[in-house]
Protein backbone atom coordinates (compact mmCIF):
# COMPACT_ATOMS: atom_id res chain seq x y z
CA UNK A 1 0.00 0.00 0.00
CA UNK A 2 1.37 3.50 -0.55
CA UNK A 3 1.78 5.78 1.81
CA UNK A 4 -0.17 9.02 1.94
CA UNK A 5 0.84 11.64 4.12
CA UNK A 6 -1.66 14.97 3.06
CA UNK A 7 0.49 17.14 5.71
CA UNK A 8 3.48 16.61 4.42
CA UNK A 9 4.59 19.80 2.27
CA UNK A 10 5.99 16.86 -0.57
CA UNK A 11 3.19 17.16 -3.05
CA UNK A 12 0.80 14.23 -3.16
CA UNK A 13 1.64 13.43 -6.55
CA UNK A 14 5.01 12.49 -5.56
CA UNK A 15 3.71 10.63 -2.69
CA UNK A 16 1.92 8.94 -5.51
CA UNK A 17 4.63 8.75 -7.72
CA UNK A 18 7.47 7.73 -5.39
CA UNK A 19 4.86 4.99 -3.58
CA UNK A 20 4.56 3.46 -6.85
CA UNK A 21 8.42 3.57 -7.86
CA UNK A 22 8.65 1.91 -4.43
CA UNK A 23 5.75 -0.83 -5.23
CA UNK A 24 7.30 -1.52 -8.91
CA UNK A 25 10.71 -2.40 -7.57
CA UNK A 26 9.74 -4.39 -4.52
CA UNK A 27 7.85 -6.37 -7.32
CA UNK A 28 4.34 -5.91 -5.94
CA UNK A 29 3.29 -5.31 -9.63
CA UNK A 30 5.24 -7.50 -11.58
CA UNK A 31 6.93 -6.29 -15.32
CA UNK A 32 4.14 -6.34 -18.06
CA UNK A 33 0.69 -6.57 -14.94
CA UNK A 34 -1.73 -3.90 -14.50
CA UNK A 35 -1.71 -1.22 -11.78
CA UNK A 36 -5.08 0.17 -10.23
CA UNK A 37 -6.94 2.02 -12.17
CA UNK A 38 -6.97 6.07 -11.78
CA UNK A 39 -10.30 6.25 -10.14
CA UNK A 40 -9.22 2.54 -7.80
CA UNK A 41 -6.54 3.90 -6.19
CA UNK A 42 -7.67 7.88 -6.00
CA UNK A 43 -10.70 6.01 -4.19
CA UNK A 44 -8.27 3.78 -2.26
CA UNK A 45 -5.98 6.43 -1.18
CA UNK A 46 -8.78 8.86 -0.71
CA UNK A 47 -7.11 11.48 -3.31
CA UNK A 48 -8.20 13.32 -6.10
CA UNK A 49 -8.13 11.38 -9.37
CA UNK A 50 -6.09 14.56 -11.25
CA UNK A 51 -3.33 13.85 -8.61
CA UNK A 52 -2.90 9.53 -9.19
CA UNK A 53 -3.69 10.81 -13.37
CA UNK A 54 -0.57 12.92 -12.88
CA UNK A 55 1.54 11.02 -11.30
CA UNK A 56 0.73 8.28 -13.81
CA UNK A 57 1.35 10.26 -16.52
CA UNK A 58 4.98 11.73 -14.88
CA UNK A 59 5.90 7.42 -14.68
CA UNK A 60 4.89 6.98 -18.20
CA UNK A 61 7.07 10.06 -19.53
CA UNK A 62 10.05 7.99 -17.13
CA UNK A 63 9.24 5.23 -18.61
CA UNK A 64 8.39 2.99 -15.87
CA UNK A 65 4.30 2.59 -17.06
CA UNK A 66 2.81 2.47 -20.58
CA UNK A 67 -1.14 3.54 -21.14
CA UNK A 68 -2.83 0.86 -23.35
CA UNK A 69 -5.79 2.80 -25.00
CA UNK A 70 -9.17 1.72 -23.54
CA UNK A 71 -6.99 -1.00 -20.70
CA UNK A 72 -5.34 1.76 -18.18
CA UNK A 73 -1.87 1.35 -17.68
CA UNK A 74 0.74 -0.93 -17.08
CA UNK A 75 4.11 -1.84 -15.75
CA UNK A 76 6.33 -1.62 -18.55
CA UNK A 77 7.32 -4.64 -19.80
CA UNK A 78 10.97 -3.69 -20.50
CA UNK A 79 11.58 -3.09 -16.73
CA UNK A 80 12.37 -6.38 -16.01
CA UNK A 81 15.28 -6.34 -18.46
CA UNK A 82 16.52 -3.40 -16.69
CA UNK A 83 19.08 -4.25 -14.70
CA UNK A 84 17.19 -4.30 -11.33
CA UNK A 85 16.74 -7.99 -10.34
CA UNK A 86 19.82 -8.49 -7.96
CA UNK A 87 18.96 -7.10 -4.41
CA UNK A 88 21.71 -3.98 -4.85
CA UNK A 89 19.44 -2.49 -7.63
CA UNK A 90 16.00 -3.08 -6.13
CA UNK A 91 17.98 -1.29 -3.13
CA UNK A 92 19.63 1.50 -5.25
CA UNK A 93 15.29 1.87 -6.59
CA UNK A 94 14.53 2.22 -3.24
CA UNK A 95 16.97 4.38 -1.95
CA UNK A 96 16.94 6.80 -5.12
CA UNK A 97 13.34 7.44 -4.54
CA UNK A 98 13.95 8.11 -0.65
CA UNK A 99 16.80 10.13 -0.82
CA UNK A 100 15.38 12.19 -3.50
CA UNK A 101 12.27 12.37 -0.48
CA UNK A 102 14.77 13.67 2.01
CA UNK A 103 16.35 16.17 0.27
CA UNK A 104 13.09 17.73 -0.31
CA UNK A 105 13.28 18.63 3.97
CA UNK A 106 15.99 20.81 3.09
CA UNK A 107 18.18 18.45 5.09
CA UNK A 108 21.91 18.23 4.99
CA UNK A 109 23.28 15.10 3.20
CA UNK A 110 24.91 14.45 6.84
CA UNK A 111 21.50 14.87 8.38
CA UNK A 112 19.77 12.78 6.24
CA UNK A 113 22.34 9.59 7.04
CA UNK A 114 22.11 10.23 10.44
CA UNK A 115 18.36 9.68 10.68
CA UNK A 116 19.21 6.77 7.82
CA UNK A 117 21.56 5.10 10.46
CA UNK A 118 19.27 5.33 13.32
CA UNK A 119 16.38 4.20 11.61
CA UNK A 120 19.06 0.91 10.19
CA UNK A 121 19.65 0.22 13.86
CA UNK A 122 16.72 0.21 15.10
CA UNK A 123 14.98 -2.33 12.54
CA UNK A 124 17.69 -4.54 12.20
CA UNK A 125 17.73 -4.68 16.49
CA UNK A 126 13.55 -5.78 15.96
CA UNK A 127 12.84 -9.13 17.05
CA UNK A 128 12.11 -11.50 13.78
CA UNK A 129 13.68 -8.98 11.27
CA UNK A 130 11.58 -6.79 9.24
CA UNK A 131 11.12 -7.58 5.93
CA UNK A 132 10.06 -6.14 2.87
CA UNK A 133 6.40 -5.83 3.02
CA UNK B 1 -15.42 29.50 -22.55
CA UNK B 2 -14.21 26.88 -20.74
CA UNK B 3 -15.60 28.52 -17.38
CA UNK B 4 -17.97 26.35 -16.03
CA UNK B 5 -18.84 29.20 -13.38
CA UNK B 6 -18.08 32.46 -13.12
CA UNK B 7 -18.71 34.90 -10.06
CA UNK B 8 -17.68 38.80 -10.61
CA UNK B 9 -17.91 41.33 -7.42
CA UNK B 10 -20.39 38.95 -5.40
CA UNK B 11 -21.46 40.55 -2.54
CA UNK B 12 -24.27 39.74 0.02
CA UNK B 13 -25.53 41.83 3.11
CA UNK B 14 -28.10 41.01 5.68
CA UNK B 15 -29.64 44.40 6.61
CA UNK B 16 -26.41 46.65 7.55
CA UNK B 17 -24.22 43.43 8.27
CA UNK B 18 -21.96 42.50 5.08
CA UNK B 19 -21.22 39.28 4.91
CA UNK B 20 -20.04 39.13 1.60
CA UNK B 21 -18.26 42.28 0.17
CA UNK B 22 -16.63 41.23 -3.13
CA UNK B 23 -16.24 38.09 -4.63
CA UNK B 24 -15.08 37.28 -8.36
CA UNK B 25 -13.68 33.44 -8.79
CA UNK B 26 -14.54 30.95 -11.92
CA UNK B 27 -14.14 27.49 -11.21
CA UNK B 28 -13.61 24.51 -14.44
CA UNK B 29 -14.71 21.46 -14.61
CA UNK B 30 -12.78 18.37 -13.41
CA UNK B 31 -11.27 19.81 -10.33
CA UNK B 32 -12.01 20.54 -6.77
CA UNK B 33 -12.27 24.03 -4.97
CA UNK B 34 -11.74 24.56 -1.55
CA UNK B 35 -13.79 27.54 0.15
CA UNK B 36 -11.99 27.59 4.00
CA UNK B 37 -13.27 29.87 5.94
CA UNK B 38 -14.20 30.04 9.50
CA UNK B 39 -17.83 29.69 10.80
CA UNK B 40 -19.69 32.88 10.40
CA UNK B 41 -17.52 33.72 7.04
CA UNK B 42 -20.11 33.31 4.28
CA UNK B 43 -19.78 30.11 3.07
CA UNK B 44 -23.78 28.94 2.97
CA UNK B 45 -24.57 32.11 1.94
CA UNK B 46 -22.28 31.89 -0.80
CA UNK B 47 -23.67 28.32 -1.11
CA UNK B 48 -27.38 29.38 -1.15
CA UNK B 49 -26.60 32.31 -3.89
CA UNK B 50 -25.07 29.64 -6.03
CA UNK B 51 -28.39 27.39 -5.66
CA UNK B 52 -30.86 30.43 -6.37
CA UNK B 53 -32.01 30.02 -3.06
CA UNK B 54 -31.39 33.84 -1.76
CA UNK B 55 -30.15 36.87 -3.96
CA UNK B 56 -27.25 38.56 -4.52
CA UNK B 57 -26.78 42.06 -3.07
CA UNK B 58 -24.77 42.74 -6.07
CA UNK B 59 -22.78 41.03 -8.67
CA UNK B 60 -22.81 38.54 -11.07
CA UNK B 61 -22.77 34.76 -11.39
CA UNK B 62 -22.75 32.96 -14.47
CA UNK B 63 -23.30 29.37 -15.29
CA UNK B 64 -22.58 27.49 -18.17
CA UNK B 65 -22.68 31.29 -19.41
CA UNK B 66 -26.25 31.77 -18.17
CA UNK B 67 -26.68 33.84 -15.36
CA UNK B 68 -28.19 32.50 -12.26
CA UNK B 69 -30.50 34.55 -10.46
CA UNK B 70 -32.73 34.45 -7.27
CA UNK B 71 -35.64 31.88 -8.13
CA UNK B 72 -33.88 30.93 -11.28
CA UNK B 73 -34.08 27.00 -11.87
CA UNK B 74 -30.66 26.88 -12.89
CA UNK B 75 -29.65 24.17 -10.43
CA UNK B 76 -31.97 22.07 -12.44
CA UNK B 77 -29.31 21.66 -15.32
CA UNK B 78 -26.42 20.61 -13.37
CA UNK B 79 -25.84 21.56 -9.67
CA UNK B 80 -25.85 19.39 -7.11
CA UNK B 81 -26.14 20.29 -3.78
CA UNK B 82 -25.45 18.58 -0.30
CA UNK B 83 -26.14 21.41 2.92
CA UNK B 84 -24.69 20.85 6.24
CA UNK B 85 -28.07 20.05 7.53
CA UNK B 86 -30.31 18.14 6.02
CA UNK B 87 -33.41 19.72 4.93
CA UNK B 88 -35.42 16.34 4.19
CA UNK B 89 -38.62 16.10 4.67
CA UNK B 90 -38.46 13.76 8.17
CA UNK B 91 -41.82 11.60 7.20
CA UNK B 92 -40.92 10.60 4.01
CA UNK B 93 -39.74 7.53 3.19
CA UNK B 94 -36.61 6.89 1.39
CA UNK B 95 -37.77 5.69 -1.93
CA UNK B 96 -40.69 8.46 -2.37
CA UNK B 97 -37.85 10.75 -1.41
CA UNK B 98 -35.59 9.68 -4.33
CA UNK B 99 -38.72 9.72 -6.55
CA UNK B 100 -39.44 13.27 -5.46
CA UNK B 101 -35.91 14.39 -6.31
CA UNK B 102 -35.82 12.87 -10.06
CA UNK B 103 -38.95 14.89 -10.90
CA UNK B 104 -36.59 17.92 -10.31
CA UNK B 105 -34.19 17.40 -12.78
CA UNK B 106 -34.27 16.43 -16.39
CA UNK B 107 -30.79 14.76 -16.24
CA UNK B 108 -32.03 12.45 -13.52
CA UNK B 109 -29.93 9.26 -13.16
CA UNK B 110 -32.27 6.60 -12.04
CA UNK B 111 -29.84 3.66 -13.17
CA UNK B 112 -26.70 5.65 -10.94
CA UNK B 113 -29.28 6.43 -7.86
CA UNK B 114 -30.09 2.66 -8.38
CA UNK B 115 -26.51 1.42 -7.87
CA UNK B 116 -25.23 3.87 -5.88
CA UNK B 117 -27.96 3.07 -3.07
CA UNK B 118 -27.61 0.05 -3.75
CA UNK B 119 -23.98 -0.16 -1.90
CA UNK B 120 -24.75 1.59 1.35
CA UNK B 121 -27.57 -1.08 1.74
CA UNK B 122 -30.29 0.87 4.09
CA UNK B 123 -33.70 0.28 3.52
CA UNK B 124 -35.64 2.05 1.03
CA UNK B 125 -38.87 1.65 3.29
CA UNK B 126 -37.31 3.61 6.38
CA UNK B 127 -38.68 7.21 7.38
CA UNK B 128 -36.07 9.82 6.99
CA UNK B 129 -36.74 10.60 10.73
CA UNK B 130 -35.36 7.57 11.78
CA UNK B 131 -32.21 7.33 9.84
CA UNK B 132 -28.49 8.30 11.87
CA UNK B 133 -26.78 11.62 10.29
CA UNK B 134 -24.51 9.32 8.22
CA UNK B 135 -27.28 8.10 6.72
CA UNK B 136 -28.87 10.91 5.76
CA UNK B 137 -25.61 12.50 4.31
CA UNK B 138 -24.97 9.43 2.28
CA UNK B 139 -28.81 9.85 0.95
CA UNK B 140 -27.91 13.78 0.13
CA UNK B 141 -24.97 12.35 -1.63
CA UNK B 142 -27.45 9.47 -3.89
CA UNK B 143 -29.51 12.14 -4.39
CA UNK B 144 -26.60 15.11 -5.42
CA UNK B 145 -25.05 12.84 -8.00
CA UNK B 146 -28.28 11.19 -9.33
CA UNK B 147 -29.24 15.14 -10.88
CA UNK B 148 -25.79 13.86 -12.49
CA UNK B 149 -24.69 17.56 -11.98
CA UNK B 150 -21.75 19.39 -13.64
CA UNK B 151 -20.88 21.33 -9.76
CA UNK B 152 -21.18 19.93 -6.70
CA UNK B 153 -21.69 22.38 -4.20
CA UNK B 154 -20.61 20.66 -0.59
CA UNK B 155 -21.69 22.70 2.26
CA UNK B 156 -19.53 21.58 5.01
CA UNK B 157 -21.46 18.33 4.58
CA UNK B 158 -19.70 16.17 7.19
CA UNK B 159 -19.31 18.74 10.17
CA UNK B 160 -19.65 16.57 13.13
CA UNK B 161 -19.68 13.19 11.62
CA UNK B 162 -17.33 10.08 12.22
CA UNK B 163 -13.92 9.66 10.30
CA UNK B 164 -15.51 6.40 8.99
CA UNK B 165 -18.58 7.61 7.52
CA UNK B 166 -16.89 11.14 6.30
CA UNK B 167 -14.24 9.01 4.58
CA UNK B 168 -17.11 7.06 3.01
CA UNK B 169 -18.47 10.05 1.96
CA UNK B 170 -15.51 11.45 0.35
CA UNK B 171 -14.72 8.36 -1.50
CA UNK B 172 -18.06 8.57 -3.09
CA UNK B 173 -17.29 11.89 -4.12
CA UNK B 174 -13.61 10.96 -5.25
CA UNK B 175 -15.41 8.41 -7.67
CA UNK B 176 -17.80 10.67 -9.28
CA UNK B 177 -15.17 12.94 -9.84
CA UNK B 178 -13.07 10.34 -11.71
CA UNK B 179 -16.40 9.22 -13.66
CA UNK B 180 -17.77 12.37 -14.41
CA UNK B 181 -15.24 14.81 -14.14
CA UNK B 182 -17.65 16.81 -12.17
CA UNK B 183 -16.47 19.94 -10.40
CA UNK B 184 -16.44 19.99 -6.41
CA UNK B 185 -17.04 23.09 -4.71
CA UNK B 186 -16.51 22.34 -1.51
CA UNK B 187 -16.87 24.72 1.38
CA UNK B 188 -15.39 23.70 4.96
CA UNK B 189 -13.88 25.01 7.92
CA UNK B 190 -12.64 21.29 8.63
CA UNK B 191 -9.30 21.24 6.56
CA UNK B 192 -8.52 17.18 7.03
CA UNK B 193 -10.88 15.87 3.74
CA UNK B 194 -9.70 18.76 2.44
CA UNK B 195 -6.26 18.31 2.37
CA UNK B 196 -6.32 15.44 0.51
CA UNK B 197 -8.32 16.35 -2.94
CA UNK B 198 -8.00 20.08 -2.95
CA UNK B 199 -6.93 21.85 -6.53
CA UNK B 200 -7.69 25.27 -5.66
CA UNK B 201 -7.86 26.87 -2.34
CA UNK B 202 -9.68 30.12 -1.36
CA UNK B 203 -9.91 31.30 1.74
CA UNK B 204 -12.82 33.22 2.10
CA UNK B 205 -12.35 36.25 5.02
CA UNK B 206 -13.78 39.56 6.37
CA UNK B 207 -16.41 39.07 2.70
CA UNK B 208 -13.65 38.66 0.86
CA UNK B 209 -11.22 35.87 -1.22
CA UNK B 210 -7.69 36.62 0.73
CA UNK B 211 -6.18 33.61 -0.96
CA UNK B 212 -6.56 32.72 -4.14
CA UNK B 213 -4.34 29.84 -5.38
CA UNK B 214 -3.46 26.51 -6.87
CA UNK B 215 -3.04 24.24 -3.82
CA UNK B 216 0.52 22.90 -4.97
CA UNK B 217 2.08 26.95 -4.78
CA UNK B 218 0.34 27.30 -1.68
CA UNK B 219 1.84 24.33 -0.03
CA UNK B 220 5.65 24.78 -1.70
CA UNK B 221 5.41 28.98 -0.90
CA UNK B 222 4.19 28.87 2.65
CA UNK B 223 6.39 28.28 5.49
CA UNK B 224 6.84 28.11 9.80
CA UNK B 225 10.46 30.60 10.28
CA UNK B 226 11.74 30.48 13.93
CA UNK B 227 14.49 33.32 14.51
CA UNK B 228 16.88 33.75 17.92
CA UNK B 229 18.70 36.33 18.77
CA UNK B 230 20.78 37.34 20.77
CA UNK B 231 19.98 40.61 22.19
CA UNK B 232 16.25 41.72 21.85
CA UNK B 233 14.55 40.70 18.80
CA UNK B 234 13.00 43.37 16.38
CA UNK B 235 9.94 44.43 16.30
CA UNK B 236 8.87 43.50 12.76
CA UNK B 237 10.24 41.75 9.72
CA UNK B 238 12.38 43.09 6.74
CA UNK B 239 10.28 40.93 4.82
CA UNK B 240 6.80 40.82 2.77
CA UNK B 241 3.72 38.43 3.08
CA UNK B 242 4.64 38.08 7.14
CA UNK B 243 0.98 36.60 7.74
CA UNK B 244 1.54 36.12 11.81
CA UNK B 245 3.86 36.97 14.00
CA UNK B 246 4.95 35.93 17.87
CA UNK B 247 7.37 37.51 19.81
CA UNK B 248 9.17 35.96 22.79
CA UNK B 249 12.29 37.31 24.12
CA UNK B 250 14.98 36.89 21.77
CA UNK B 251 12.63 34.77 19.47
CA UNK B 252 10.19 35.66 16.33
CA UNK B 253 8.00 33.04 14.77
CA UNK B 254 6.53 34.02 11.73
CA UNK B 255 4.47 32.37 9.12
CA UNK B 256 5.37 33.34 5.36
CA UNK B 257 3.66 33.62 2.40
CA UNK B 258 4.61 33.53 0.01
CA UNK B 259 8.14 32.23 0.46
CA UNK B 260 11.30 31.97 -1.66
CA UNK B 261 15.03 31.92 -1.52
CA UNK B 262 15.12 35.77 -1.76
CA UNK B 263 12.75 36.19 1.76
CA UNK B 264 15.99 33.42 3.12
CA UNK B 265 18.78 35.22 2.54
CA UNK B 266 16.83 38.65 3.52
CA UNK B 267 16.24 37.07 6.82
CA UNK B 268 19.73 35.42 7.05
CA UNK B 269 21.24 38.98 6.36
CA UNK B 270 20.00 39.87 9.91
CA UNK B 271 22.06 39.40 13.02
CA UNK B 272 20.42 36.22 14.06
CA UNK B 273 22.72 33.21 15.86
CA UNK B 274 20.14 30.73 14.43
CA UNK B 275 16.83 30.13 11.44
CA UNK B 276 14.51 27.64 11.28
CA UNK B 277 12.30 26.86 8.41
CA UNK B 278 9.74 24.22 7.89
CA UNK B 279 6.81 23.30 6.00
CA UNK B 280 3.42 24.08 7.12
CA UNK B 281 0.27 22.16 7.40
CA UNK B 282 -3.18 23.25 5.44
CA UNK B 283 -3.97 23.91 8.92
CA UNK B 284 -1.13 26.18 9.56
CA UNK B 285 -1.54 27.49 6.67
CA UNK B 286 -5.24 28.62 7.41
CA UNK B 287 -4.27 29.83 10.77
CA UNK B 288 -2.00 31.86 9.25
CA UNK B 289 -4.28 33.46 6.67
CA UNK B 290 -7.39 34.11 9.72
CA UNK B 291 -5.71 34.15 13.00
CA UNK B 292 -6.09 36.47 15.65
CA UNK B 293 -3.44 38.88 13.87
CA UNK B 294 -5.24 42.10 14.18
CA UNK B 295 -3.83 43.43 10.69
CA UNK B 296 -5.09 41.22 8.10
CA UNK B 297 -3.14 41.23 5.08
CA UNK B 298 -4.96 40.63 1.19
CA UNK B 299 -2.90 38.46 -0.69
CA UNK B 300 -3.73 37.83 -4.08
Amino acid sequence: MIPIDPTSFIPLYEQVKSGLRREIALGSYKPGSPLPSIRDLAAALLINPNTVARAYGELERDGLITTRKGRGCFVSEDFGTLPGKDTVKRLDGIFETAVREARKTGAEPSEIRKVFEDRLRSVFAEPGKRRTS
Amino acid sequence: MSDLLKVTGLAKDFGRKKVLRDLSFTLEPGRVYGFLGRNGEGKTTLARILMGVIPATRGALLFKGEPITYGSSIYKRGIGYIPEDSFFYGGMRVAEFLAFNSRFYPRWDAARVRSTFESLGFDRRARIQTLSRGQKLQLGFVAAVGAAPDLLVLDDPTSGLDVPTRRDFLRGIIRDLAERGTAVLFATHMVHELERVVDHLYILHGGRLILDRGFEDIKTLSRRVRLRFDGEAPDKLPLEGVLSLRREPGLLEAIVFPWDEAAESKLRSLSLTDIEVEPLSLEDIFEGFVGSSPAQPEVK
